[in-house]
């Protein structure tokens, strides 16, 4: 602490935000279930990653459900030991970035190994996981 | 299409300091500012605020700050651009000038980061990405972002753990030197290289500091220009660029591409090729971000930024002498703050003013890169002494 005076505010903000998942549904709902699924594009055939109801490269907002599989290539890592104020709870965690069979990206914790057994290029494989609140979210592991 | 130039410079002392409030700590860099361009502040028809906030009480720094600083129902904003909002605020300032509403613009930058505790701060600079796929779930924080770029570098490029702390080394080296920077002493390549891992492979000296600080710059058309100052420094060549959100949708983690379309856009503008820049400020939020920072803006070949630092081509008496006030590493980054200290710094580097670090001027050209996020904005910017 600085010996400056302070006026010390003390008027807490606590953000609880709802944020809607309803066009995007069923991904978490195939969470849910087991499934990893994205949208692809009825009218231009692009499959986004993360999912989404309007199509970034032609702008059409058909689209059609498509599973991605659950298989992956770890393309890079990093092993978090200082994390924010929400996640002081947990211990160091590492986060990867995989790559889909279909070659789109995933970014995602990596479970299951420490930060030394990570190499470049392993086969991981993506599981089901839910938070304390119950929402559904995916991780990888080392396949 | 005028000419714009930079007229007057500020910069507040960066640090924790717990001295001022967010509209205090901007006036210092206003007042210097206004004083160095000797303009009446009744000229200034527009003063955009770079400012990412959040982490200090106000939210609407533009009209706080200028209300402070007796700035009377003048136009302003408060422009975000994450850790480039600087540059987003001095381009903002540029356009209003070229567009020819106003003769005279200030483009200030100013952040608050140490009022809240520094868990919180990481948190907040944590949520600056795609909050819903890579932080709810995922806990981001700013070094895992830039360490998942590190880690790819170092399997690609050979680039080495020591490497990026002997970029820490060479901020705290020239740091020392700027009586301005947040951290003035030097550090031996063994205390960077073992210090706090943060997120591997990045250690707590590949970091930037929170830091509280601001700085200004007054803008002028030729016109007004020519009446103001005999030392203008000419804004040649602005380039900016963004890329995903979600770096997932990234196509690979060894540069930002974002740095090398504003690179391109800013060299095309103001008709100048890499080898033409004198001294620059790299983005080096992380040294990792120095280290591609040298190779996406062609001062050397890509994967080659690690041979670069080691062979000391960036320092003075190199080929390119890059953040000789310390960097973001050393003189502290104040998000918001960054762009506008760098576009100070290098007018000063112009102008023959930067005292102990100073870099030889031969072409008379200088270059400030100030990337948002990480390569989510990039700026670039050009400044001429002609």
């Amino acid at each position: 602490m600085s010996d400056d005076p302070a006026l010390h505010s003390r008027r807490p903000l606590t953000l609880r935000f709802d944020i809607p998942i309803s066009r995007t549904r069923e991904f978490w709902d195939g969470l849910r279930d087991g499934r990893f699924i994205t949208t692809k594009c009825k009218n231009c055939g692009n499959v986004s990653f993360p999912p989404q109801a309007d199509c970034p490269n032609c702008m059409k907002g058909e689209f059609e459900w498509v599973d991605l599989g659950r298989d992956a290539k770890l393309l890079t890592f990093t092993y978090v030991q200082v994390t924010p104020a929400s996640f002081v709870e947990n211990d160091p965690y590492i986060i990867a970035i995989g790559e889909l069979a279909k070659g789109l990206k995933v970014l995602a914790w990596l479970e299951g190994i420490g930060p030394e057994d990570a190499k470049l290029g392993m086969a991981m494989r993506i599981e089901f996981r839910a938070s304390k609140e119950g929402n559904p979210y995916y991780v990888f592991v080392k396949a | 299409m005028t000419r714009v130039a930079i007229v007057g410079v500020g910069h507040s002392k960066f640090g924790k300091r717990t001295d001022v409030n967010v509209a205090e700590l901007a006036f210092e860099s206003i007042k210097q500012a206004v004083e160095d361009a000797k303009v009446d502040r009744k000229e200034i028809g527009n003063v955009v605020v770079g400012s990412a906030g959040g982490w200090y009480e106000e939210s609407l720094p533009a009209v706080i700050v200028n209300e402070y600083a007796g700035l009377n129902s003048v136009g302003t904003m408060r422009v975000e651009a994450a850790c480039a909002s600087g540059s987003a605020a001095v381009k903002a300032a540029y356009n209003s000038i070229v567009s020819g509403e106003t003769d005279v613009a200030m483009a200030v930058g100013v952040e608050k980061m140490t009022e809240v505790d520094t868990l919180t701060s990481v948190e907040l600079i944590g949520r600056a990405g795609s909050y819903m796929w890579e932080f709810e779930n995922f806990g981001m924080t700013f070094p895992a972002y830039y360490a998942l770029y590190a880690v790819a570098h170092m399997n690609r490029f050979g680039t080495k753990e020591e490497d990026m702390s002997r970029v820490a080394v060479k901020a705290h080296h020239y740091g020392a030197m700027n009586p301005l920077a947040q951290f003035q002493k030097e550090i031996t390549l063994e205390k960077a290289l073992g210090s706090q891992v943060v997120s591997w492979p990045l250690k707590l000296y590949d970091a930037c500091p929170l830091t509280d600080g601001s700085a200004a710059v007054i803008l002028a058309s030729e016109e007004a220009a020519k009446k103001l100052t005999d030392t203008p420094v000419w804004i040649r060549g602005v380039g900016y660029s963004s890329d995903s959100a979600n770096l997932s949708r990234r196509n690979d983690y060894v540069g930002l591409e974002a740095t090398v379309a504003a690179a391109k856009r800013a060299y095309a503008m103001a008709k100048v090729a890499p080898g033409d820049v004198d001294v620059a400020t790299a983005h080096d939020c992380f040294t990792i971000a120095e280290l591609m920072a040298y190779e996406d803006l062609g001062f050397c070949k890509k994967g080659e930024g690690a041979k670069m630092v080691r062979e000391g081509q960036t320092e003075v008496g190199g080929k390119i002498p890059v953040n000789l006030d310390g960097g973001l590493k050393a003189k502290g980054h104040p998000i918001g703050a960054t762009g506008v200290s760098m576009a100070v710094e290098i007018t000063k580097q112009l102008r023959g003013e930067a005292g102990p670090h100073q870099a030889p001027i031969r072409n008379g050209v200088g270059l400030v890169h100030n990337v948002g996020g990480t390569g989510h904005y990039a700026y670039v910017t050009i400044l001429s002494r002609s």
